[in-house]
């Protein structure tokens, strides 16, 4: 379904990403480890259309989509989530879905947004004001469903459990692995602990300094050695 | 701001007031002239608080409007309402000049948006053999009489301006309430979140910018056929766009009443006292009350005003 | 024709030259605050009052205005600043709103006090032509140009090798990281207005010494100013200099080959081309508009 082809990135004299191919398919649920500064977030913003790549190519379902803007994509189904919560301003939780359904999908189902604010535990929350008077496990979920509003055919997760106490922690996780057939989507998740990561994902990729270095199941990933080093030995995390 | 304030603000305005001043034409063409800024305040306010952007070009439109609809009644005979509905939509095709401007932050988009208004009036000059150039355009035909009732008179006048306001405050309630306008809101704080569930943020700011000048435009072909004599100076006077913007920073800018309250409250101060205990020069006040507003409250006085009664009202509950 | 061309593009040079001293203080308000102070050619015109006074009132050559013109201007300018340093929210916007009412409190003010009429200098000297070669101009528009690049020079040496140029440009380039190599931000914006008070006193008083003054000149002025201002983009000195050379030879040459009507036409599709063609103005560092 999304298919990278030798993703180039630079920043000024900084090379974000070199060289990056990935292919990720409508069944799969793909983890995206690295350390910090490994280029994660840059990867995403490349798919959904935030940072132009100075090389290679996006294709989604076959179609090259780095012309397209950001909307554009988004309708096509790339759904993401922003590592520092994004809500709409000014909206409430029910509106920020509302509208991402509307424009993202083309139609208003009601019963639809009532599903996903379910699935995230938000419903009793869905006339709060979503910048101002939600807690961060809240504002989290929230971006889960703005995406999921949208009817995503791939779904692009930046660090969805960060910074979630333990119990929170646990709740969401069962909550992504339901994700996956609940809502029938593909899945890229970036997550900087491997536990967790090796606990939902099967398969996972290892990004260092804009390099993606192994790709392959989780078990095998982590025994790499390269993959250890650049854990261990350049970040510590 | 539902019905229960609606039927009173129609009553007003349709019966009240023609009652007590319809006959009082010094009064109706102080009204009509200050609806005519609140309609123009009105646009404004539609950009700055749905489209997040701030012009100093609505000159542009209001010329355009003007200079369009005059035209075309005195040279292709078209009946002076289609003239004025041409003068909005005239307006509103200008502005696809400006769409490039879309793209600049605030403060430049504003800048942007005053050259292009200097280069309308340039051409308005220019254009001899269209516009007459700097003589202007003269016996631009006045509304019609309708069903025997004299539109062109300034009851008559007043009557068609004050409807068309309040036609615009409600197609601008309704974009505000529709899901355009939460996406639109949204934008203003939080553009990419908006754009990564879909929303084509450029677009929609583009219709906001088309019906803004839309609206200007048709208040200028109004005022045109009003007064019955254009030239660019006057259409294309920056004066446009300074008094609605000090109407809609007096009125504030986020609520619907805000401009409108704004633009008649800082007309009739600037016409009946700052003229006349300042004579020339009484624009000095407009300044001041601008400057005094954006430094103490940016949101202009019917929300603090507004803040204000709620607070009242929960003390009380 | 040539003669004619080389003419217009000696006019343009000079009046750019004269754009430039004006451009200055806005752009170096710009560079330091990010922000567009558009009472700029009102100060401009406040001095070129003061110097129509000094003449008319006292009978006084005109330059003697200058000492009067920098105190008032400055203080003007002085509380421009504090009133702009009030803002908290969205200063960038809001002080394009507030700088645009106090530039119409000061036009305002020019003509409660001096009326609407038309004045400039009786001094005859003034007027007389220079001929150079082929090339002819008024006296005073030659030395409002020679004191532009003059002071323009100054300005720019003093810019580069000063403690207080370094402190302009580390404010300018970084906020933050000046606050933290221990310079006041606020002391260093009150001296750039401080200076555009200055520059605007010069402008000001030539101005009145080369041409003729209205109060609506004001606002012609300030729009001037920032298309050059931002031809040049951010903090480039000699950028403001071509800026306004190019700004000035344009306009003249417009008016030679075209008609004097377009003149004001030129500035505005030049402003424009930049502004959506060339982010970064012709020399300036990155900043984004978009
Ligand atoms: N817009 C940008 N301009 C310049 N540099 C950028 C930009 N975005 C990211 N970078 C740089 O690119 C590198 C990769 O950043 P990125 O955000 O992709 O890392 P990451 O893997 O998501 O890290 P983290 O785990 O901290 O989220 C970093 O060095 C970052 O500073
Ligand atoms: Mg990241």
């Amino acid at each position: 379904m999304l298919k990278l082809e030798s993703i180039n990135v630079r920043f000024g004299g900084l090379a974000a990403l070199q060289d990056v191919s990935l292919l990720v398919d409508s069944e799969d649920m793909v983890g995206l480890v690295g350390p910090n500064g490994a280029g994660k977030t840059t990867l995403f913003n490349v798919i959904s259309g935030l940072v132009r790549p100075t090389g290679g190519r996006v294709l989604f379902n076959n179609i090259d989509v780095l012309r397209k803007p950001l909307y554009a994509r988004a309708r096509m189904g790339i759904g993401r989530t922003f590592q520092i919560p994004q809500p709409m301003h000014e909206l409430t939780v029910r509106e920020n879905l509302l509208v991402a359904q509307r424009f993202g999908t083309g139609s208003v189902n009601q019963s639809k947004i009532d599903e996903i604010l379910d699935f995230v535990r938000l419903s009793d929350k869905s006339d709060r004001n979503a910048a101002t008077e939600l807690a961060l496990t809240e504002l989290k979920a929230l971006e889960v469903a703005k995406a999921l509003a949208i009817q995503p055919k791939l779904l692009l997760l930046d660090e969805v459990l960060s910074g979630l106490e333990t119990a929170g922690k646990r709740q969401f996780m069962q909550m992504l692995s339901d994700l996956h057939w609940r809502f029938d989507v593909g899945i890229l998740i970036i997550e900087h602990d491997i536990e967790t990561i090796s606990s939902v994902c099967k398969r996972v990729c290892v990004l260092n300094f804009g390099k993606l270095i192994a790709d392959g199941t989780a078990d095998a990933v982590f025994k790499d050695p390269e993959v250890i080093k650049s854990y261990t030995g350049e970040s510590g995390a | 701001m539902k019905i229960r304030f609606l039927l009173p603000v129609l009553a007003v305005v349709y019966l009240a007031i023609p009652y007590l001043w319809g006959g009082n034409n010094y009064v109706m063409s102080l009204l009509v002239a200050a609806f005519i800024i609140a309609g123009v305040a009105l646009a404004w306010a539609l950009l700055a608080n749905l489209g997040g952007m701030v012009s100093f070009g609505h000159s542009a439109f209001f010329g355009v409007g003007a200079y369009l609809s005059a035209l075309l009644c005195i040279n292709y005979r078209l009946p002076v309402l289609a003239g004025i509905l041409m003068g909005g939509i005239g307006a509103a095709v200008a502005s696809i000049a400006m769409l490039p401007a879309l793209r600049l932050r605030g403060p430049y988009f504003a800048l942007a948006v005053l050259a292009y208004a200097n280069i309308f009036k340039i051409l308005a000059m220019e254009f001899k053999g269209i516009t007459e150039g700097a003589a202007g355009v003269t016996n631009i035909p006045a509304l019609p009489t309708v069903m025997g009732f004299d539109f062109s008179s300034k009851l008559g006048t007043y009557l068609v301006i004050v409807t068309i306001v309040l036609l615009f405050t409600g197609s601008y309630h309704l974009i505000r309430v529709s899901h355009y306008g939460a996406a639109l809101k949204a934008m203003h704080d939080s553009e990419d979140a908006t754009r990564v569930v879909g929303v084509n943020s450029t677009l929609l700011k583009a219709m906001m910018l088309f019906v803004s000048a839309f609206m200007t435009g048709v208040v200028g072909a109004v005022n045109a056929h009003y007064i019955n004599f254009i030239d660019p100076d006057y259409a294309f006077d920056l004066g446009w766009t300074l008094l609605p913007m000090v109407a809609v920073v007096f009125g504030g800018y986020r609520t619907l009443m805000g401009p409108l309250v704004g633009a008649v409250g800082i007309f009739m101060l600037d016409q009946l006292v700052f003229k006349a205990l300042i004579g020339t020069g009484h624009q000095i006040m407009l300044g001041a009350v601008l400057a005094v507003m954006v430094l103490f409250s940016p949101d202009g006085l019917v929300p603090l005003i507004g803040d204000k009664w709620k607070r009242i009202r929960r003390a009380q509950a | 024709m040539f003669d004619l061309i080389l003419q217009a593009t000696y006019s343009g040079l000079l009046s750019g030259g004269s754009y430039a001293l004006i451009a200055l203080g806005l752009a170096l308000v710009f560079g330091t605050m990010r922000v567009i102070n558009l009472a700029h050619g009102e100060f401009v015109l406040l001095a070129a009052y003061i110097a129509y006074t000094v003449e008319s009132q006292m009978d006084w050559n005109p330059l003697l205005a200058l000492p009067i013109s920098v105190v008032v201007v400055c203080i003007t300018a002085a509380i421009v600043y504090l009133l702009v340093t009030r803002l908290d929210k969205n200063r960038e916007m809001n002080s394009l709103i507030l700088t645009f009412g106090l530039g119409v409190i000061l036009t305002n003010l020019v003509l409660f006090i001096w009326k609407a009429d038309i004045h400039s200098t009786s001094v005859g000297w003034f007027q007389e032509a220079v001929v150079l070669g082929p090339l002819y101009s008024m006296r005073s528009e030659l030395l409002f140009f020679i004191t532009s690049v003059v002071m323009v020079a100054i300005l720019w040496v003093w810019l580069d090798k000063s403690w207080y140029g370094r402190a302009v440009r580390a404010v300018s380039s970084n906020r933050d990281a000046a606050k933290l190599m221990g310079i006041n931000p606020h002391v260093t914006e009150l001296i750039s207005f401080l200076i555009a008070g200055i520059l605007a006193s010069f402008s000001g008083v030539a101005l009145y010494c080369a041409s003729v003054i209205q109060p609506a000149l004001g606002n012609a002025l300030t729009i001037k100013a920032f298309i050059i201002t931002i031809l040049a983009g951010i903090g480039s000195i000699p950028g403001v200099l071509i800026g306004a050379v190019l700004l000035g030879v344009s306009e003249a040459l417009t008016i030679t080959l075209l008609s004097s009507a377009l003149q004001e036409l030129t500035g505005m599709l030049l402003l424009l081309f930049v502004l959506l063609a060339l982010p970064n103005g012709l020399f300036g560092r990155a900043g984004r508009r978009g």
